[in-house]
C-alpha cells in the first residue's frame, strides 16, 4: 500500500477575540487528528456542522497553517512546499458551486486558472481547457459563459475541471454535492467516482451526508469536537458501527417511511461550544452509555475489530 | 411608475454627462469666438434672449467683453478635467489602500484603518486653501491637492467590498491553484468589486468638480485668465445685482453638470446591482 496523503497529528487553534476586558478563548477546531488515505481510495470524512471538517479540508489544501502536527503528501511535508508545487499535487473541490466560481470571468478562464498560474503557454492552456470540459461531460460551446449562465450542476462540473486540469494526485471535495438539487446530486458523484478510477485520484471526500459518503468512500473516519471518534473501511462501518457516536449518526438517518417520524437517537443536548471542549471523553455528555469515568479519563486512539475507535467503553 | 422615473433619470444623467463631455473635448472647433479674446466696446451684453442681446453673443459678454458662450465651453473643460483626473489620482490612491487593507486583514488593516481615519481628521478645504496658497495657485496644484485628500471613499468601500469578497470559495480556489497574490488581487478581487467603486467615482467628480469651483471663487483654484466656472461665478459677483444672468449662467451651468453625475452615478448603481443579482 502506497500512502498518498498522511496526516500526524494535526491540530488548528484559532484564537476568539471576547472584547476589550475579556481573555481570549482558544478554540481548537481540529485536536490532534492523525489518518492516512491510501493512493487512489477515497477517504470520507463524516460529522456534525462544527466538528471541524471544513478546516481539516484548509490545513490539508494548505489554505490554513497547521498549528502543531503535519501533513505528508507523499512522503513530502505540505510545509516545506510551494503554493505552487503544492497546487500540482492537491486541489480541491468546494461546497457551492454559486461562490466557488468567479462570477466575473469566463469558464474558459477559470478551468484556464490553475494552468495560467503555472506559466503554461496559451496555446496548450486552450487545448487542455476544451479537454477537460469534454472530460466532465460539458458541452465546448459553454467555455465563453460566464457562470452565472450555468446551472448548478454545470456549475460544479467547472470547478471539478478547474481541480483536475493540473492532473493533481490528491482531491480534497469539501461538500461537494449538498448545495445540488437530489437529481444532480447522483451526477456529480458518479462522475467524481468515474474520473478516480480513470485518473487514478485519491480523494478526501467531506460531506454531512452519509448515503454519499457511503457511496464514495472506500474508507469512513467520523469526527467530533476536532477529533476523529472512529476510522473504519466503508461496509464495516456501516454494518458495525463502533463508537456510540457513529451508532448514533447512523441512527438519525431519515427513513423514506413517512409514518416512522423523526429518529430519537438519544443524543439529547445540542451541539457543544467547541471553545469549551468537555473534560474527559468530548462526547460523554450526549453519549447514551457514558459512565463516571467517561467525565475523567480521556480515552485514546485504539484498535477494535479493524475500527480505530476512542472510546473507553466500546 | 417609480421604475420608469429612475429610467429616466438615469438617461438624463448619461445625456448630461455625455454631452458635456463632448461639448469639452469639441470646444475649439465649436465655440463661435475665442474666449480669451476681449472687446471692452461690448462689455455686459445680456443673453440673445433678453432685451439689448444680439445674436453674436448667445449668452452675452461678459465685464471684459469676452464672449460668455466661448468662456462656458472652455470651462466645461476644465471642470471635465479636474473631475476625471482627480478621480483618477484619488482612486489609484483609495482603491490600493482599500483592497490591501480589507484582503490580508489583521495588523495591515489596522493601519489602513489608522491611515482613514487620519484623513477623515483633515478638514478637507481647509488644507486645499492652505495648500494652494503656499504652491501657489495652477491646474496641476489644484488636480493634485485634491487627488490626495479625496481618496477616502474609495478605500472605505473598496476595503468593505473585498473583505466580503475575500471569504468567498473563488479566492481559496486560486490561492489553492497557486495563483500569485497579484493576479489575486487584480483578477479576483477587483473584477467583483468594480462595480461599487464606479459609483463612487461619479460621487467624487462632482465633488471634485464642486471643491475646484470653490476654490476657484475664493481666487485659490486655476488662475484667470482660464476660464474655470468657479472663477467665471466669482468674477461675475461683482455685477450681480445688476445683471444677475453673470452668476446666474455658470451656476446653472455647475448644477446641471454635478446633477447629471449624480443621476449617473445613482442609475448604474441600480443597474449595475441588478445585474450582479441576476
Amino acid at each position: 500500500m502506497t500512502v498518498a496523503i498522511e496526516v500526524r497529528g494535526a491540530t488548528k487553534t484559532f484564537r476568539q477575540s471576547t472584547g476589550v476586558f475579556g481573555t481570549d478563548r482558544m478554540i481548537r477546531a481540529v485536536d490532534g487528528v492523525s489518518f492516512a488515505v491510501e493512493a487512489g481510495s477515497c477517504l470520507g470524512i463524516v460529522g456534525e456542522s462544527g466538528c471541524g471538517k471544513s478546516t481539516l479540508a484548509r490545513l490539508i489544501l494548505g489554505l490554513l497553517p497547521v498549528s502543531s502536527g503535519e501533513i505528508l503528501v507523499e512522503g513530502q511535508s505540505l510545509a516545506d512546499m510551494d503554493r505552487k508545487s503544492r497546487a500540482r499535487l492537491i486541489q480541491p473541490v468546494f461546497q457551492d458551486p454559486f461562490s466557488s466560481l468567479n462570477p466575473r470571468r469566463r469558464i474558459r478562464d477559470i478551468v484556464a486558472m490553475p494552468l495560467q498560474a503555472q506559466g503554461i503557454a496559451t496555446r496548450e492552456r486552450a487545448s487542455r481547457v476544451e479537454e477537460m470540459l469534454v472530460r466532465v461531460g460539458l458541452p465546448g460551446a459553454i467555455a465563453d459563459r460566464l457562470p452565472a449562465q450555468l446551472s448548478g450542476g454545470q456549475r460544479q462540473r467547472v470547478a471539478i475541471a478547474r481541480a483536475l486540469v493540473l492532473r493533481p494526485r490528491i482531491v480534497v471535495c469539501d461538500e461537494p454535492t449538498s448545495a445540488l438539487d437530489v437529481s444532480v446530486q447522483a451526477q456529480i458523484l458518479n462522475l467524481l467516482d468515474e474520473l478516480r478510477r480513470d485518473l487514478g485520484l485519491t480523494y478526501v471526500f467531506i460531506s454531512h451526508n452519509l448515503a454519499v459518503v457511503e457511496h464514495i468512500s472506500d474508507r469512513v473516519a467520523v469526527m467530533y469536537l476536532g477529533r476523529m471518534v472512529e476510522q473504519a473501511g466503508t461496509d464495516d462501518l456501516f454494518a458495525a458501527p463502533t463508537h456510540p457516536y457513529t451508532k448514533a449518526l447512523l441512527a438519525s438517518v431519515l427513513t423514506p417511511e413517512p409514518g416512522l417520524g423523526i429518529p430519537d437517537v438519544g443524543l439529547g443536548d445540542s451541539y457543544p461550544d467547541p471553545a469549551n471542549v468537555p473534560p474527559g471523553c468530548r462526547f460523554h455528555p450526549r453519549c447514551p452509555i457514558a459512565e463516571a469515568r467517561c467525565a475523567v479519563e480521556t480515552p485514546q486512539p485504539r484498535d477494535l475489530n479493524g475500527h480505530q475507535i476512542e472510546c473507553l467503553l466500546a | 411608475m417609480r421604475f420608469e422615473f429612475r429610467k429616466f433619470a438615469f438617461g438624463l444623467g448619461v445625456v448630461i454627462v455625455l454631452g458635456i463631455a463632448l461639448v469639452a473635448v469639441l470646444a475649439p472647433w465649436i465655440t463661435p469666438a475665442d474666449p480669451f479674446a476681449q472687446n471692452l466696446e461690448a462689455r455686459m451684453i445680456p443673453p440673445i434672449w433678453m432685451e439689448g442681446g444680439r445674436a453674436e453673443n448667445i449668452l452675452g459678454s461678459d465685464q471684459l467683453g469676452r464672449d460668455y458662450f466661448s468662456r462656458l465651453i472652455y470651462g466645461a473643460r476644465i471642470s471635465m478635467l479636474i473631475g476625471t483626473l482627480v478621480v483618477i489620482c484619488s482612486g489609484a490612491i483609495g482603491i490600493t489602500l482599500g483592497v490591501v487593507g480589507g484582503f490580508f486583514g489583521g495588523r495591515v488593516d489596522a493601519v489602513v484603518m489608522f491611515i482613514i481615519t487620519c484623513r477623515l481628521s483633515i478638514p478637507l478645504i481647509l488644507v486645499a486653501l492652505t495648500v494652494v496658497s503656499f504652491v501657489g495657485s495652477s491646474l496641476t496644484v489644484v488636480v493634485f491637492t485634491l487627488g490626495l485628500l479625496l481618496w477616502e471613499r474609495f478605500a472605505v468601500v473598496a476595503r468593505t467590498t473585498t473583505m466580503q469578497v475575500r471569504t468567498l470559495d473563488y479566492i481559496s480556489a486560486a490561492w489553492a491553484a497557486g495563483c500569485s497574490l497579484p493576479h489575486i488581487l487584480l483578477r479576483e478581487v477587483l473584477p467583483n468589486i468594480v462595480h461599487h467603486l464606479i459609483v463612487v467615482a461619479t460621487l467624487e467628480m462632482a465633488l471634485a468638480i464642486l471643491l475646484e469651483a470653490a476654490l476657484s471663487f475664493l481666487g485659490l483654484g486655476v488662475p484667470p485668465p482660464l476660464p474655470s466656472w468657479g472663477l467665471m461665478i466669482a468674477e461675475a459677483k461683482d455685477y450681480m445685482y445688476f445683471s444677475p444672468w453673470v452668476i446666474m449662467v455658470p451656476g446653472v451651468a455647475l448644477f446641471v453638470l454635478v446633477l447629471g453625475i449624480n443621476l449617473l452615478g445613482d442609475g448604474l448603481r441600480d443597474r449595475l446591482g441588478a445585474a450582479r443579482d441576476a
